[in-house]
């Protein structure tokens, strides 16, 4: 593995990891751009935005994009969050400069009003989809209910009314704001030519003009309200809880990926054992969300409506728990050999590769290694964790459940 | 050119394996030939059941030392029920093959199966087809190949909550003595291993065991039509499947380069008339999908009420047309989408286990990916459209989840 990188005069970082031994390349735009970066009145334009980059550029139409990636036999899409929208595609590396070339097109894109009035009914359809979700829904209204104003609780995908009020020109003026080279990386990892990818990349976009943009970071320790929603069609509660944790920077995030393994992996976790494996619930687990400036501790359960008041005393009773006696030394070897092997896994692949090189270099501006973070992995001690949960009450949480109409 | 690893034990079990040069991890299957559709009358859901109960201890394990056991090699475990296998394996580093083949020949020849355990999987079993319906989208497929594939191949993975109720400790240990049977199991491993080792321990660890009784099932065909379940949430959620070419079959090519043309990318047929010119959709794909004993394109769609009718129109008139013409770029582009997904899942450990062990089954060899790609390298315009004009798409099974019916032509 050889890393290279570049930072054009416009601040664009191009990064690149080369690995001679892959069968595939993959390439991909961050761009530091999410929900939280919108306001009220435009929630929503960043995905939606995402969606109209593949809508074409003053050169090229909609279905010649298309075209152009599925000739390359590309497997590409793009992504949106809270706080980063990306663009990636994974290639054979015979078609890694035209793949290349294509992206760096598409980040000029025309964001014509015909093709922005049709992507709003698929935009309104995706937002339809998602309510028949219940477990991405209860997630979703937990996020915003947990930080309760703090723009990390506003929607991705915005609302069936900020989508339908929404103009093509406040997309268009929030494009020229936020898509600024030094607000973007360009990443390359697997089989490839650095001079050669690097030196695409620099002629193609070196003309974009720098821009001022920023973004206002606060922590939020959330808000620890509670709040039940009832839809007649529903079948099983969904419950979603949500409390602070460490910042995407933040040195500790090795221990919180830890505490989240013991606490709420798929299996072999306390809540595995305490509530699926005793079948009160039929999932059940925790994920550490590392973000920018805040981080969050997010739960998923689903169960039966019968079994909500037990479910919720066991999940108190572990973090209770936790807070008193704190993890054993075999849960910490467990989870140390679970991450681990998943992080090998995930970047046997360029495509997963790819991924955390560019959240390495957004987040940190840093190359890391996969050695050096299986080595911080393995430096955590318990006492790290102890401490973590120490500053981080996990009881003290944020709570949403979506569930059936209940008697009264 | 990738190597295949072959070997078949005293007692009949397969063993294939596929070496890969770039990769630190392991990934392996055992295939067992206990699917939905080899399940007796009456036990529909008793696989999701077994997935789960032959995990709670096996050996001189308790449940908790075996998941332990397992979570200390640092192993992802898989388990899933198809219509004719269960299947449950892992993806590991490869030093930690060895004592991880070890724990699940446990699971499979002394699974523990204590009574209490029973009733806990068995609840989850039932909890997961409870929890289906809050996921239509997930339940319209399901329903799909129970109406599409002839009877019972295409019946529920997961299960039905009458059977499941009336599932006993005895009947399932019986149907575990039965079809985990050995010289009908297929073994794969992909990745860093050395196969002779690989050989040996299997040898030891299986050949002794006996072999399981398995019946023949008995197929009845279903005739294509409409099913309609009401649900008030926001889509109406739409399957859609025609019948088409077996793996076996000589036109077997050309047939998933025309899903390709109809499906294979965003320039496709599908995506393109429904999605960007129409804006009817945001989820529209169909793909492939075979057993052994039958294959058909599967079509899903979501879609708000009122635009339900005119996205299923539109889907069927596209399949429909197909046959009518298809140009050279089309077919060029469905066959490079084809060929970079075959080179790209290659890179996985775990896709190549899955992807061997299921050749296997179906074609009762493994084709290498050189094959593959020479194939469809060979279709060209008239191949495809001369399929297609001998086996139209034409007749559609139709299951829909929703707010709002469709009339189906």
């Amino acid at each position: 593995m050889e890393f290279k990188k570049k930072i054009l005069a416009n601040g664009l970082a191009v990064i690149g990891e080369v690995n001679k031994s892959a069968k595939s390349a993959a390439v991909g735009f961050f761009v530091k751009t999410g929900s939280r970066d919108e306001t009220n009145q435009i929630n929503g334009v960043s995905h939606f935005l995402e969606h109209m980059l593949f809508k074409g550029t003053e050169k090229l139409s909609t279905f010649e994009v298309s075209e152009a990636f599925d000739r390359a036999g590309a497997e590409f899409n793009a992504f949106t969050s809270e706080e980063n929208t990306v663009f990636y595609a994974a290639i054979l590396p015979e078609y890694l400069v035209e793949v290349t070339k294509l992206w760096t097109e598409l980040m000029r894109p025309a964001l014509r009003n015909e093709d922005f009035d049709i992507e709003k009914n698929v935009i309104k359809e995706e937002i339809a989809m998602y309510k028949d979700l219940p477990n991405f829904d209860v997630m979703d209204r937990c996020r915003t209910l947990h930080f309760d104003g703090h723009p990390c609780g506003n929607s991705v995908l915005g609302s069936e009314e900020s989508i339908t009020n929404l103009t093509a020109e406040q997309m268009r003026d929030y494009f020229a704001g936020r898509y600024a080279p030094n607000n973007m990386t360009a990443a390359v990892a697997g089989n490839f030519d650095w001079e050669q990818i690097s030196s695409i990349v620099e002629s193609a976009c070196e003309k974009w003009q720098k821009q001022p943009a920023s973004r206002k970071l606060e922590d939020s320790q959330g808000s620890k309200k509670k709040e039940r929603i009832e839809k007649s069609n529903l079948a099983r509660e969904h419950i979603c809880l949500m409390s602070p944790a460490v910042a995407a920077h933040d040195q500790r995030r090795f221990a919180a990926t830890l505490l989240a393994t013991i606490v709420g992996d798929s299996v072999g976790s306390k809540f595995f054992w305490e509530l699926v494996d005793k079948a009160l619930a039929e999932a059940a687990v925790m994920q550490f969300g590392a973000m920018d400036g805040t981080g969050i501790f997010c739960s998923y359960i689903s169960c039966c409506s019968e079994n909500v008041s037990k479910v919720l005393d066991t999940v108190k009773g572990i973090f209770e728990n936790l807070a008193g006696s704190g993890v054993t030394k075999e849960e910490m070897k467990t989870a140390k050999n679970k991450i681990l092997s998943a992080l090998v896994i995930k970047n046997e692949l360029p495509m997963g590769r790819l991924i955390d090189l560019g959240f390495n270099w957004t987040y940190l501006q840093q190359y890391r290694t996969v050695e050096e973070d299986i080595s911080a992995i393995k430096a955590v001690t318990i006492d790290d964790v102890h401490s973590l949960i120490k500053q981080f009450n996990l009881g003290d949480f944020t709570q949403v459940s979506i569930g059936p109409v209940q008697a009264s | 050119m990738e190597r295949l690893d072959k070997h078949i034990l005293k007692n009949g079990m397969v063993v294939l394996g596929e070496p890969m040069e770039a990769v630190g991890s392991v990934a392996f299957d055992f295939m067992l030939p206990a699917g939905a559709a080899r399940l007796p009358q009456g036990c529909c859901g008793a696989g999701s059941v077994i997935v789960d109960w032959i995990f709670r201890g096996a050996g001189d394990k308790n449940t908790r030392e075996l998941s332990d056991a397992l979570d200390g090699l640092g192993l992802h475990r898989s388990g899933s029920v198809g219509s004719s296998h269960i299947t449950i394996g892992a993806v590991l580093e490869a030093g930690n093959l060895a004592e991880a083949i070890k724990l699940y020949a446990d699971v499979i020849l002394r699974a523990g199966l204590k009574d209490e355990q029973f009733e806990l999987a068995k609840q989850l079993a039932i909890d997961g087809v409870l929890a289906l319906d809050d996921d239509p989208r997930h339940k319209v497929m399901l329903k799909l190949r129970e109406k599409f594939y002839p009877s019972p191949l295409g019946r529920s993975t997961l299960g039905e909550i009458a059977e499941l109720k009336t599932l006993t400790t005895e009947k399932t240990k019986q149907i575990i003595n039965d079809d985990f049977n050995l010289p009908q199991t297929i073994f794969a491993v992909a990745g860093k291993y050395d196969f002779d080792a690989v050989v040996a321990q299997m040898e030891s660890l299986f050949s002794n065991a006996k072999n399981g009784s398995q019946q023949d099932v008995a197929i009845v065909q279903n005739k294509p039509g409409y099913t309609h379940l009401h649900n008030d949430g926001a889509q109406v959620h739409i399957g859609l499947m025609t019948e088409t070419v077996k793996p076996t079959d000589e036109d077997y090519y050309n047939a998933r380069v025309a899903v390709s043309v109809l499906s294979g990318g965003m320039s496709a047929r599908l995506f393109t008339e429904v999605r960007e010119k129409r804006g009817l959709c945001y989820a529209i794909r169909a793909s492939y999908h075979s057993l052994k004993e039958a294959a058909g394109i599967a079509c899903y769609a979501g879609t708000t009420p009122d635009k339900s009718q005119e996205t299923l129109d539109v889907i069927t008139a596209e399949f429909n047309r197909l046959a009518d013409g298809i140009s050279e770029d089309e077919i060029e582009r469905a066959k490079v989408g084809l060929k970079s997904a075959l080179v790209l899942q290659s890179e996985s450990s775990a896709s190549r286990a899955g992807g061997i062990g299921g050749d296997y089954y179906i074609l009762g060899r493994v084709r290498s990916l050189e094959e593959i790609k020479n194939k469809i390298e060979q279709t060209t315009v008239d191949s495809v459209l001369e399929f297609l004009r001998r086996e139209r798409f034409e007749d559609f099974t139709v299951v829909t989840i929703g707010p709002k019916e469709v009339k189906v032509k």
